[in-house]
């Protein structure tokens, strides 16, 4: 909310700097987004007078503009807006002119056409976020003044961040009156004036038959001939960031954006019989002012006429009875309604007002009659007319607002930590509270705008933006000694092995989703993502990591080797699943081309070596179970990984066509381990060091390929006897000399005792012992 | 010349031949080539001494005391020698094996923490060590616990200003919608209720890490990310002790003391609530581009938990209070490491990983 500091001064005679002032607003809860100084940001802005206004030979979008800025020459400048037209003002960025958003005006030429400046929106001026074209200035701007001067930008604009609980700050007096009890400065309202009624202007008739709108005033305006508003009502308008209108929406605008009231302004003659505030009926049809047709909700609180909706309450208008240059005769609006209702609204339709902004958050119920009476004033002085009077529904005193806090001061110092002398009390007096102090009893009345406050923590928090939140002093608590938790260290264990650590998001595509998990309807569907490519929660944290290497390896990188830890989610039959997993991605050069070796690509071994290495870091063991049904791996070299009993993980190579489809042609590798399925690990315990020398011994066997490395090694190991201390394949050849179908393995061995050097005897009676297994369990010959 | 003579003349200059030949001798096994051939038992030297026995036995003594002489100095000299050749000799190893020291090391594999992670493990860290549990919560969570147990009604403007993302077809037992979280604080609630259930009352002190979901993607907003949620019940816990956990956990996450500001704001289940500024960590508070000039940065939100926030799990807001406050991991991570872009953490660019993966 953007407000002028002349504005503020309007009701209190502030003397603080705009930098003072700011951190005053801070202070008291009403964060500043930024002080601007508007005037100075439009140095070299002057007001210039189309003359000409041409096509470009050369472009559709494009304008030819002669513009006089009051110099000898008119300046030719070419713009590619489309709202203005011969005769118009315009703000004009001469050559040198620097502009808000960053921009330097200099001499160019655009297709061929040279423009020797830019004609300016409300944007380029910094005056607004958004703007439907350039910013037309009325006809009386003196051509070649300053526009800053013009539109008198003399002063500073504070752009507030107002919290959702204080909807009496909305306004220009709801920070004023903030400021003038903090400051103990005087606080004076504006408006007030008398006016003349004419009782042969018959009071609308209004049906409220809605507990959500608990206050409704109407009032007819006879005789009114609508103009531009004044200088420097649009001025104010236009540094608050509201684009003018017409004098009576200005004028309307012009009080929410002072006194916080939203209010509203129908052109009587296009009503049709009396306005009922109800709710809608089903599918009714509203044709809203910004231009959309709405099917309406049961529900939705609506005003109407006979004929149909004519605004979604305290939202928007209808577009048929909006108030236009031609409008004689108007019916004001000003009116409480329940903000949980136009919250709701709000956000079914996605249609934010600075109307329902207010709303919202709470309007004053007492300002409702009050605003009504400065706008038919301010209506009347700029535009004549004659008002009747006001039709009003309801009560302000009947909306359930303020109200009286008892607690203990002492409950709200000790919450706070620091005191609360007698003299903050005036403070809260200035800002409406009343306020009784018995013994350690605080009684205080709440004024009707503060329906934030209704308990004793709402009062600690009045006293402490008072008091400041730097007066209360820092203090560490008394500090409990817990054992903590041992951290998790799944993912610490995983990158110690040379791999870095991912985090993808846990949604991805559906068909990313049927990659690697078969559609058997328990995925879990987001209602609104952000995109199909976010649209379901993943089962696997593969595609995600498909994607990292993807973009890795677009980017030249030789190779990638991600780990993550997250969640996978689906439905169950009671319900739905988090459960925790790890997930390993390789792909490409785990060894790069070296002066000392060779590159080498990632392959299977790598990754299952990762994985083996990261359970028995954890004092695990897995076993690899091969596994030719994994969705989405390569046949052959794919297994399930099983720790103890339990089917905890999968690895394996990634389908080639899948892998084709993330572009990417080196073979890649990824496991997948469930957390939650894993038992604890046995904890490291010390065993003796072993004193007397190992004997190993070397034997080469011809096998047929069908023979599993792990079977052979469980019959080496139970073949070599006690004596036995580990069994590996050290050699794998097949080729030149070994008949197609065999394999030649080396298997070195070797044997062990605690309690004395062993002999030849020993290991030739070990190894006969292999030999003979192997060539009775697997027909195998030593070579 | 007398027989004596002439073997001593042979002596004599067989000793100064063996000793040029030794001095020449260009390496240890040319050297032993030498000793064999002058020392061996087949050698020069012997072969001298076959014409002793022509001698007259009364010579003989004189005689080889002679070639004692002669083998003598020939044994120190070849002694000599093989001394100064094994010198050379390892110098000239030395040489041969001189190193291009500039050439790369062999480097060993080596993996890093997502700055994410390092993040959540460094905060986490701090607020274990003060004392607090660390406690998780599902990311699929219900409105209850996301919203209405915080103090959020359905019609409350704070739950539309959450972007919630929303779960098809999926409900809770009591039929409510799911969703995923927006936030942390849920696991304040669910803590809550545990630690009461089993101990019956407070005090406890919790830290919360974990993912969280908006509906929000942009240059500054990510869909997913990740907050940690920190709370402490107890008798008498007030403003000034939230102010002193604050205090001290961000001068130890940012390794330097730094100074913070409260500033009221408006959360619905903490009342008063407090936004929290750090003093810019980037210019010393002058005021830069970081900062906007304020010399502050917004780091997180905090206050006192609602009255409403303890009774919706069964705590006497009379006879307990406390203070709680979420953070943005991402946010702290960026301004500690001066990481510019949000979407660099969810881009996982392996060359990114490795950089912020440095352990200093």
């Amino acid at each position: 909310m953007k407000i002028p500091f002349s504005w503020l001064k309007a009701y209190v005679p502030l003397t603080a700097t705009p930098a003072a002032l700011a951190d005053d607003l801070v202070r008291l809860g009403h964060e500043v987004e930024s002080v601007e100084l508007p005037r100075a940001a439009v140095k070299g802005v002057l007001v210039g007078l189309i003359t000409s206004k041409i096509a470009h030979p050369d472009a559709d979008k494009l304008s030819l503009l002669k513009i006089d800025i009051g110099s000898a020459e008119p300046l030719a400048i070419v713009c590619g807006a489309a709202n203005m037209g011969e005769g118009d003002k315009v703000p004009v960025a001469t050559i040198g002119t620097s502009l808000p958003g960053g921009i330097t005006i200099k001499k160019g030429a655009i297709r061929g056409e040279t423009s020797c400046g830019m004609c300016c929106s409300e944007v380029e001026l910094g005056l607004a976020n958004e703007s439907a074209g350039l910013l037309i200035l009325p006809l009386d701007a003196p051509v070649g003044m300053e526009v800053g001067e013009y539109l008198a930008l003399e002063e500073a604009l504070f752009d507030l961040s107002i919290t959702p609980n204080r909807g009496d700050c909305m306004s220009a007096r709801g920070i004023a009156r903030d400021l003038a009890a903090d400051a103990a400065l005087s606080f004076t309202d504006v408006g007030g004036k008398e006016l003349l009624l004419d009782a042969s202007i018959g009071a609308p008739q209004v049906v409220v038959s809605e507990h959500e709108c608990p206050l409704y005033m109407a009032r007819k305006i006879d005789g009114i001939t609508v103009a531009d508003s004044p200088q420097w009502m649009q001025s104010g308008l236009i540094l608050a960031g509201m684009r003018p209108v017409n004098g009576v929406v200005d004028v309307l605008n012009y009080v929410m954006l002072t006194m916080g009231q939203p209010m509203h302004a129908f052109d009587a003659n296009s009503l049709n019989g009396d306005i009922a505030v109800r709710s809608a009926v089903a599918e009714e049809s509203f044709s809203a002012l910004d231009g959309r047709v709405l099917k309406l909700h049961a529900g939705d609180l609506v005003v109407s006429d006979d004929h149909g909706v004519i605004a979604l309450a305290g939202i928007m208008g209808s577009e048929a009875t909006a108030v236009t240059d031609a409008t004689t005769t108007i019916v004001l609006e000003s009116a409480f309604f329940k903000p949980s209702r136009i919250s709701e609204t709000r956000r079914t339709y996605a249609m934010v007002s600075e109307a329902s902004m207010r709303f919202e958050r709470g309007v004053d119920p007492a300002m409702v009659s009050i605003a009504m009476q400065q706008a038919t004033a301010l209506l009347i002085e700029l535009f004549g007319g004659v008002a009747g009077e006001v039709t009003v529904r309801g009560d302000a005193d009947s909306i359930n607002s303020g109200g009286r806090v008892v607690c203990s001061i002492a409950r709200i110092e000790s919450r706070l930590g620091v005191e609360i002398p007698v003299a903050l009390d005036d403070t809260l007096v200035r800002m409406g509270f009343g306020i009784q102090r018995a013994g350690d009893s605080l009684a205080v009345t709440v004024p009707s705008f503060r329906h934030d406050v209704s308990i004793a923590e709402d009062l600690s928090e009045e006293y402490a933006r008072i008091v400041g939140f730097d007066a209360i002093p820092s203090l560490l608590p008394p500090l409990a000694t817990s054992a903590p938790a041992k951290p998790d260290s799944a993912i610490h264990d995983a990158v110690a092995g040379g791999f870095l650590q991912a985090v993808t998001y846990a949604f991805i595509s559906a068909e990313e989703q049927r990659l690697f998990v078969a559609d058997d309807g328990l995925d879990i569907i987001l209602e609104n993502p952000i995109s199909d490519a976010m649209s379901v929660m993943r089962r696997s944290v593969w595609p995600g990591l498909l994607n990292a290497a993807k973009r890795n390896l677009n980017r030249q990188q030789p190779g990638v080797a991600l780990v993550e830890q997250g969640r996978a989610y689906q439905r169950t039959a009671t319900g739905h699943d988090e459960s925790s997993v790890l997930a390993w991605l390789m792909t490409g050069e785990v060894v790069s081309d070296q002066w000392h070796s060779s590159a080498r690509s990632a392959d299977f071994f790598d990754l299952k070596g990762a994985v083996e290495t990261w359970l028995s870091l954890r004092g695990l063991t897995g076993r690899f179970i091969a596994d030719d049904t994994i969705q989405g791996l390569q046949p052959g070299q794919s297994a399930k990984i099983l720790v103890g009993r339990a089917e905890a993980g999968r690895i394996g190579r990634i389908d080639v066509d899948i892998a084709a489809s993330f572009d990417i042609d080196t073979p890649l590798f990824v496991a997948e381990i469930n957390l939650d399925l894993l038992s604890d690990g046995k904890q490291a315990k010390f065993v003796p060091l072993q004193e007397f020398p190992a004997v190993e011994r070397d034997l080469v066997f011809l096998f047929d390929k069908s023979n599993a490395a792990e079977a052979i090694l469980n019959a080496v190991r139970s073949a070599g006897g006690k004596l036995l201390a580990d069994a590996r394949i050290f050699d794998l050849y097949q080729g030149k000399g070994v008949a197609a179908g065999k394999v030649s393995l080396g298997v070195r061995f070797s044997l062990q005792n605690a309690k004395r050097t062993l002999t030849q005897a020993d290991s030739d009676a070990a190894s006969t012992a292999i030999i003979a297994a192997m060539e009775k369990r697997f027909g195998a010959v030593l070579r | 010349m007398s027989e004596i003579e002439s073997l001593k003349g042979q002596l004599d200059s067989l000793q100064t031949a063996a000793l040029v030949a030794f001095a020449q001798a260009e390496d240890l096994s040319a050297l032993q080539q030498l000793r064999v051939h002058y020392l061996g038992k087949k050698g020069a030297l012997t072969e001298v001494l076959k014409g002793v026995g022509k001698l007259p036995p009364a010579e003989r003594p004189v005689i080889g005391q002679y070639v004692n002489q002669t083998k003598a100095a020939l044994t120190q000299a070849l002694e000599l020698s093989e001394a100064e050749l094994a010198v050379k000799g390892k110098a000239l190893r030395i040489e041969a094996e001189r190193l291009d020291i500039t050439l790369s090391g062999r480097k060993q594999a080596v993996g890093a923490l997502h700055p994410v992670q390092q993040g959540l493990d460094e905060i986490t860290a701090i607020f274990a060590q003060m004392g607090f549990a660390v406690a998780e919560g599902p990311e699929i969570e219900d409105e209850f616990h996301n919203f209405d147990a915080l103090n959020i009604p359905p019609e409350h403007p704070a739950r539309a200003m959450h972007d919630t993302f929303f779960l098809k077809d999926l409900h809770s037992d009591s039929g409510e919608p799911m969703l995923l979280r927006t936030h942390t604080s849920p696991v304040q609630i669910r803590t809550m209720k545990r630690f009461l259930a089993e101990h019956g009352e407070p005090p406890l002190a919790v830290v919360a890490p974990g993912r969280v979901y908006r509906c929000d993607y942009d240059v500054t907003h990510s869909p997913m990310f990740h907050q940690v949620e920190v709370f402490k019940v107890d008798r008498d816990v007030s403003m000034a002790h939230l102010k002193g956990v604050l205090q001290h956990f961000l001068s130890t996450y940012f390794e330097k003391e730094v100074g913070i500001r409260l500033r009221p704001h408006y959360f619905p289940f903490t009342e008063p609530s407090a936004e929290v500024d750090i003093s810019c960590v980037f210019c010393a508070a002058k005021g830069c581009r970081i900062c906007k000039g304020s010399g502050w940065i917004e780091v997180l939100g905090s206050g006192m938990i609602h009255p409403n926030v303890l009774r919706s799990v069964g705590i006497d807001g009379d006879e307990f209070s406390g203070f709680a406050f979420g953070l943005g991991v991402e946010r702290l991570v960026m301004l500690k490491k001066g990481i510019p872009d949000l979407r660099l953490f969810f881009e996982n660019d392996v060359r990114f990983l490795r950089r912020m993966g440095v352990s200093k």
